[in-house]
């Protein structure tokens, strides 16, 4: 009996004086780099640039630097994922991946100019990741306003499985499938609703057309019957409706080139981000 | 006396490393009703030009008159009716009127709606002003795949 209550005394006593008696420095180094990779792992990239900011070796260690550049990256901030890779030496093993990862950065800014002069001045043929690079250059002139170059030689750095793609890219955007707003507007001028159609609005042109059409008969068929307040009335509907259906062509046709440059411009991003970029996939985390 | 210390050995043990983090573990109040989403006219004038106050007047009167008795019809957001005194305030009554026309034809057309046109969550087809202005800046394309928070 005594053992039985002293026993219960012992593990009550012990259970409550050690729970919590482990004393962890949450912030010594080797647990804030613990922290910070286990949130780079865990894609928490926002709270893992800030965490390996912390670090003494921050300065110092290159694969910190790199991941630091990589969640800046991934989390949007680009100036500061670009400054992050530029401090890598060229010592470093991530010194190639680093350039490669600076390039795509000023991409994902939308410096493409800026993109083009860095490859200039850093890539090389002999450089390691070189194709990558010169894909991503190439790439830039599908996305900018400045003027593609030769189809031949903008074709040369991609593969035979990319290369299909890419010239059906290329052609898009030599000569995109827009429709001419004034060519609707004129063609809905002469026959109500012939311009949504060429838009592609085929049941919109029909429609206009219809409406258009029976306002004008009821116009046209109450004057005839000498109903003139009603036939002025469907007559100004008709015109109203005549007036909206050139009009609405006009938009139709603008409305269209903007379905086709947000088409093409998504298809662009869901390839490139199939490819990441060109850019290695690193494995940090396994 | 065993079973005493027992029970005040338990009970201390058990107060030392109970969950003490009441907010947490508190109860919450849900709440089971449903979002309002009809949509409410406003009646109310707030200035403009002449041509503005006359369309609002249009407006209000078909509002009272005709839409509050035959009910939330209109399948497009905005209404027609709200189309009209926006594209108006937007750009003139007379590229206003042409558009509500434009746009009155298309609510005509019941084929291909679900193709076409975005929708809002209480499922209203989402035609926006900012289309029809034909300033190819304010031309914001949003796929029919998409669903627009009203």
């Amino acid at each position: 009996m005594k053992i039985q209550v002293f026993l219960c005394v012992l593990l009550s006593f012990v259970s409550t004086a050690f729970t919590q008696e482990k004393q962890i420095d949450f912030n010594s180094e080797k647990n804030i780099k613990k922290f910070a990779d286990y949130l780079f792992c865990d894609k928490d990239y926002l709270r893992a640039a800030e965490e390996y900011q912390r670090l003494n070796a921050y300065k110092e260690n290159d694969t910190i630097i790199f991941k630091s550049g990589l969640s800046y990256l991934f989390i949007g901030d680009y100036s500061t994922s670009i400054d992050n890779f530029a401090k890598i030496s060229n010592s470093s093993l991530f010194y190639k991946n680093s350039k490669l990862e600076q390039m795509k950065a000023h991409y994902l800014k939308k410096d493409y100019s800026v993109m083009r002069s860095f490859y200039k001045n850093n890539f090389t043929n002999e450089y390691d990741y070189s194709d990558q690079a010169e894909k991503l250059f190439y790439f830039s002139y599908l996305v900018s306003e400045d003027q593609l170059p030769q189809k031949e030689k903008f074709l040369i750095p991609f593969n035979s499985n990319e290369n299909e793609i890419i010239s059906s890219f290329y052609d898009w955007k030599n000569d995109p499938p827009y429709k001419s707003s004034a060519l609707a507007g004129i063609l809905s001028a002469i026959i109500p609703g012939s311009g949504k159609i060429y838009t592609g609005d085929i049941s919109d042109g029909i429609f206009s057309f219809l409406v258009t059409g029976v306002f004008t008969f009821l116009a046209y068929d109450n004057f005839h019957a000498d109903h003139d307040t009603r036939a002025w009335i469907f007559t100004g509907l008709a015109a109203f409706f005549y007036g909206g259906n050139v009009y609405g062509s006009v938009a139709a046709a603008q409305i269209h080139n903007a379905k086709i440059t947000f088409e093409f411009n998504d298809g662009l991003n869901v390839f490139l981000q199939n490819k990441n970029y060109f850019v290695p996939v690193y494995d940090f985390c396994n | 006396m065993f079973k005493i210390v027992l029970i005040i050995v338990s009970l201390f043990t058990l107060v030392t490393t109970a969950q003490t983090d009441w907010v947490k573990w508190g109860k919450t109040e849900i709440n089971y009703e449903k979002k309002d989403r009809t949509r409410h006219k406003d009646y109310s004038y707030h200035g403009g030009s002449i041509s503005e106050l006359a369309v609002k007047t249009l407006a209000n009167a078909y509002w009272f008159f005709i839409s509050d008795l035959d009910g939330d019809n209109c399948p497009f957001s905005p209404t027609c009716s709200s189309f009209l005194l926006q594209s108006v305030k937007e750009t003139n009554v007379v590229q206003g009127t042409l558009m509500f026309f434009d746009r009155f034809t298309r609510d005509y057309n019941f084929i291909e709606r679900y193709n076409r046109y975005p929708r809002e969550k209480d499922g209203h087809y989402y035609d926006p002003v900012s289309l029809y202005t034909l300033n190819v800046d304010k031309i914001k394309y949003i796929p029919p795949s998409a669903v627009v928070e009203p």
